[in-house]
This record gives structure tokens, sequence and C-alpha cells, in this order.
């Protein structure tokens, strides 16, 4: 508790801590299902909601627009995906994207091919994106993707620019040097090779950048984990650009969600928390005359909002009675 | 399965996948009927007035903290349940539990969330100590946000007893930090007699008493800490006594106000302005004990001051004696 934030604007801080955006999750839950929750009792409903929200398991089966609300909803799942899935990795087998998405989609039922396949460009440096990949290459890839989406989006479309000798298309205009640098050094690098389409200038994407970052508060990686990439280069690719991200621990640190990436299967302690998750979940997709699923999903949903077991079991009967192609038809 | 079928059932009449646009009235009747906007209210208006680091940790605790109220008040406000030995016992320290909690919401520099939070848990215990007048105190959700914060208990004609006041202080004291030895002297003046009814401005009085003596007791700990070098054992008793002097001088000049004034550690007074002669009083004090102040004081000491020692213990003793004796007995 710090005194000092008292100097802190209300508003300011509410909005800070997406306080708001929960109150009215939990009031919206609350009104979808009125008759469970007014039995439960209501104060003890908001009590297992904001526990759940600490506990970061309030994300599980919960849509995509939920999970990508705020900050921490990303993190929590990013989380609970390692925490689901770690075996898989474990395993050291080789996944496609496809495999990667029916994995997410078991978490979050209408979670985003696009996302998915954006971390897969990512691994696979925008080649074949039907290769397989490994969970761990996959996991950082994706939580750099997924957590920092908008981000990113700018810094293609920057790239773009850059690559196609436009001055960045932003408000933010870089020095008078820069732009009259820029064309010089794309022309150069169009008449030398053409067909290779990788490469602007690293110092340039980085100011561009730096300059970005100005315009997403605390949404982004640190500026110095960004300078430190692209200083290392002269000639700099979006997507190797965006692996050197993903593959940077001082990143993963800050969001906080996984492991460093030596430590991203050991954990004996979860190793057991986990088989019980994993016997939970892996009952569901087939069986749905089954008691046991139910009841063992009960465990989970006293600790998560009573509403994701509802959303579990809507979600099993279209996986359990479908092909993929249903699966798919639901998304459209 | 069949559980299942029964709810879509139950779903489809009542609108819910059929379309949003029906219902907003009846949602609307709901959420009042069932308190959920005060319930909200009550929690945000904490919420916003601790600031807490954590806000969501914080709504957790804050949603527990209210269950568990409703969960046992069934059980402790029963009319035919009379105090009896160990239940009531529990129960007694379920309240203190709970008052304590509302007492560390809020820091007590900012006076008005802390005012409202004394109130909350003067109630609570009130309840403990008089079951039969369980039913004048707000038990709702938010009773903690009442609009007049003081003055209004008192019409109950009950009070918190001595005994769970006195406790209430020791626990407060032993959370700031203060070791019991320190306090002890300062629980003795403000304590009452186990049988007597405290009434609220003397139970808001010792309970602010308490935390600024925290606060103060910190900050000579730190005070101590700057004058004795680490490595070289305990600080000189002249360095210690010159201290001690400058601050006793400080505190002085800024009585005849509340003793509510602690030394940051800049060694500033810290205080509230109430007044235009409070604040300056304020001022002549923290120019008192400023680092230049002191510093001359300390190196006068250093040449004729007496010899000898004093450890950390002696000093907070000195110190806590210089605070105690400034506290108001209010009856």
């Amino acid at each position: 508790m710090s005194r000092l934030s008292a100097a802190v604007p209300v508003e300011e801080y509410l909005a800070e801590s997406h306080v708001l955006f929960y109150l009215g999750d939990a009031v919206n839950q609350l009104l979808e299902h009125k008759e469970e929750y007014t039995q439960f009792g209501l104060i003890r409903y908001f009590a297992e909601y904001f526990s759940s929200v600490k506990n970061s398991n309030h994300v599980l089966f919960r849509e995509f627009n939920y999970i990508r609300a705020t900050p921490h909803n990303k993190a929590s799942f990013i989380r609970v995906f390692w925490r689901c899935f770690r075996q898989i990795g474990k395993s050291g087998e080789l996944l496609s994207v496809q495999d990667y998405r029916s994995l997410l989609q078991l978490l979050c039922p209408d979670f985003s091919m696009e996302v998915v396949q954006s971390a897969a460009r990512i691994v696979l440096m925008d080649d074949a994106t039907d290769c397989l990949m490994s969970f761990s290459d996959f996991i950082y890839a994706f939580q750099l993707q997924f957590y920092y989406q908008e981000f990113l989006e700018s810094v293609l479309v920057i790239y773009q620019d850059l690559l196609a000798g436009k001055s960045p298309n932003t408000v933010f205009v870089p020095t008078s040097a820069l732009v009259e640098q820029l064309p010089s050094v794309v022309v150069e690098e169009n008449d030398k090779e053409e067909p290779q389409r990788d490469g602007v200038e690293a110092c340039l994407l980085a100011d561009c950048v730096d300059a970005l970052c100005d315009r997403f508060k605390h949404s982004h990686p640190s500026r110095a984990c960004v300078r430190e990439i692209l200083d290392q280069t002269d000639k700099v690719s979006y997507y190797s650009f965006l692996m050197s991200l993903a593959k940077h621990e001082a990143i993963n640190q800050s969001i906080g969600a996984l492991p460093s990436r030596a430590e991203l299967f050991f954990d004996p302690e979860m190793d057991q928390e986990l088989d019980k998750l994993i016997a939970q979940i892996s009952v569901s997709p087939g069986s749905n005359s089954s008691g046991s699923a139910v009841g063992g999903l009960k465990e989970v949903q006293r600790r998560a909002s009573p509403r994701r077991n509802i959303h579990h079991r809507r979600k099993m009967e279209v996986e359990s009675d479908g092909s993929t192609e249903e699966t798919d038809s639901s998304e459209n | 399965m069949a559980d299942k079928e029964k709810r879509r059932s139950a779903a489809i009449p009542s609108g819910m996948s059929a379309g949003k646009a029906i219902k907003p009235d009846s949602d609307v009747e709901f959420l009042s009927q069932a308190g959920v906007g005060d319930l909200l209210r009550g929690a945000l208006l904490k919420m916003v007035e601790a600031r807490s680091d954590d806000p969501i940790g914080f709504l957790a605790d804050h949603f527990c903290n209210l269950a568990s109220v409703t969960d046992s008040s069934p059980a402790g406000c029963g009319e035919d349940e009379q105090m009896n030995g160990a239940g009531a016992c529990a129960q007694e320290q379920q309240h203190l539990n709970r008052a304590l909690w509302h007492l560390r919401l809020a820091h007590h520099s900012q006076r008005s969330a802390f005012s409202n939070n004394v109130r909350v848990a003067y109630d609570l215990l009130n309840v403990s100590g008089c079951q039969r007048q369980a039913a004048e105190v707000p038990d709702g959700p938010d009773g903690s946000c009442s609009d007049d914060p003081i003055g209004a208990g008192e019409a109950g004609g009950g009070g918190v007893r001595g005994g769970l006041y006195t406790q209430t202080l020791q626990c407060l004291c032993s959370e700031g930090g203060v070791p019991a030895s320190t306090s002890a002297p300062l629980l003795r003046r403000l304590h009452c007699q186990d049988h007597e009814v405290v009434p609220y401005d003397v139970f808001r009085h010792g309970v602010l008493t308490c935390a600024v003596f925290s606060d103060y007791i910190r900050q000579s700990q730190k005070l101590y800490a700057e004058v004795c070098c680490p490595h070289e054992g305990p600080a000189t008793r002249a360095l210690c006594l010159a201290v001690l002097g400058t601050l006793k001088e400080a505190l002085e000049t800024s009585a005849g106000c509340e003793p509510d004034c602690c030394i940051n550690a800049n060694n500033k007074a810290y205080a509230c302005v109430e007044s235009n002669v409070k604040a300056i009083r304020y001022l002549e004090a923290s120019a008192k004990i400023s680092p230049n102040q002191l510093a001359q004081a300390m190196d006068g000491a250093r040449s004729r001051g007496p010899g000898g020692n004093m450890d950390a213990k002696e000093f907070e003793n000195a110190a806590a004696d210089l605070f105690i004796t400034r506290v108001k007995v209010v009856f």
C-alpha cells in the first residue's frame, strides 16, 4: 500500500488497474447466470471472481475477446497455456500450426487463428508456415505475438513503409536527417539485390520503433531491449527482429508469464498439479456423458468462476460431435 | 448430461441467448434488488480510498472479508445464542481481526479514509462486545462508507469494552513493528479498565495515537541507525543525548497540537496542517530538527558530552518516552 500513489488522480488509478473492466465483466457474468449465482451468494460470487482474477485462472475457457482485453488477462492466458501443455513440449514432439491452434482452442474455444499463424511466422521466419515447430519455439513466439499484438502490427506497417522507401506513415516524423537518408538507402538496396526482400537499416527501424513506443504507453517491449537487438545488426528483417524479441529473456521476464527457456520444462512440483489438470481436460472431448468429467471440472471451477464450467461444456459439444471443418465453420 | 439439458432449457425461456434487447429492464431491477450497485460502490470507494498497489487483490480480499462477515453473521447475531465460552471467544477474536483489517486499510495520514475505517472498526467491536445491539449497527456491505463517520454511534448507548480496546491497541502496535516493551508504557497511559465502556472519541484517539506512535518509533529507529556507525558498535551516549535533546525541543515546539506529528526520514516534522498557528509551530519544529541544527548539536556534544555508549533499545525507549509524556489522556 503506497501512500504516495494518492497523488494519482482517481480516473487514472482506475484506468491503469483495469478495475472497471473487471467489474463490468463480473456484473455481465452475474446477469447471464442470475439464478445460479444468487443461490451461490452475491458477495461470495464477487469474492470468487476477483480471487480468480488475482490468481490468474480467470481466463480458463473464456472467450477470446475477454482473454485479450487486458495485459493481465493476456499474461494469465499465456501462463495457463504453458501449464496445460508443457508436457507436449517435454516429450519433444513437433507440432503444426493447426495442432497448436487446436490446443489453444481447448482453452479458449474461439481463439483467433490469425494470432496462431502470426506466431508461427515468427518461428518459421515467414517461410513455410506448414512446417512443424517445437513447443518452446512456439510458446515464446506466441507470447510475443499475443501480448504485444497491436504494437507488432504497427511495427509491421513501419517496416513495410521503410522497405518501400516511404517515410513511415505516422504522426511521428523522424529527424530531417533520417528523412533524407531514407530514400537513398532503400534505392541502394533495391539496386543491389532485388529479390532479397528482407532488410531495412536497423538503426532506422530502431528510431521509428522508439517513437512508436511513445504512443503505446506501457504495452510495448522495453526500449532498451529493442535498442539492444537492433544495435547488433546493420540490416534487419521484420521476422528476424521479432524472433530476437521473442527470444529476449528480459522481455520474457517483464511479461512475467513464462519461466526462462532453460526452465521451461523444469518444475517437478507443477508436474503433479498439471497431471491433475490435464486429466480433467483430456477427459472432456468425446466423452459427452461422462459424469467424471463434470466432477473433475468442479475443482477447477471452484477456483475459477463457476461460469467456466458451462462454457466448457458448451465447447465440448462443439468439439465432440464435430469434425475439424465444423469447428472452422463455427468460427466464421 | 441431464443437468446440462435442464440448464439449457431453463436458459432459453429467460431470453438469455435469444437476444439481449429484451432484458435490460429486468436486469436493472435484478441488480438494484440484489443491491449489487451498493455492494460495488462500497468496494470501489474503499479501494480508491486505500489506493492499494494491487487493486484486484484488494477487491478479492475485500469481498472475501465481506463474505466471511455475512457467512458468520447468522450464527453470530442469533438472538437465542448466549455468549457461552469458546464460541463467544472465537467470535470476538474474529471481530477483532476484522476490525484490525479495516484499520490497516489506510495510512493515518489519509485522515478521512482512516477515520472512516476507525468508525467501521469501532462498530464491529461494539457488536462483538454487546450482541443485543447488533441490530443497530450497520451490517451491510457498505456500512463502511457512512456519510457521518463521527458522532453517529453514541446514540446506541453501548460501546467497545475496555478489554477489547486495549487488545486492539496492542495488536496495532505490534503490527506496526513496535516491540512490546516499548509500547507498554504508552498502552498503560491509554489503558481502560476491562469493564469500562469506551466511547468512540476515546477509541479514535487511542487508535490514532498508536498508529502515529508506530510510525514515530520506526523513524526513531532509523534516526539511531543514522547516528551509530554499524561497524563500531553502539553509538556514543553524547551523540544520542544530543539527538534526543533536539527531538525533544522540536516536540515541545509543536506541542499544543495533537502529538501526531511524526518525524520523517529527513528529520522534518511531517504534519497535516489544520490551522495557520499549527502550521507555524510545525515549521518551527521542523527547523529545530533540521539536519543543520542536528549537526550543530551533535558537534557540540562530541566535545563536551558524557562518555560511554547508548544502545538501540535505550535510545528507542528514550524517544518513546518523549512521545508518551506528550500523549493526552482523553476521558
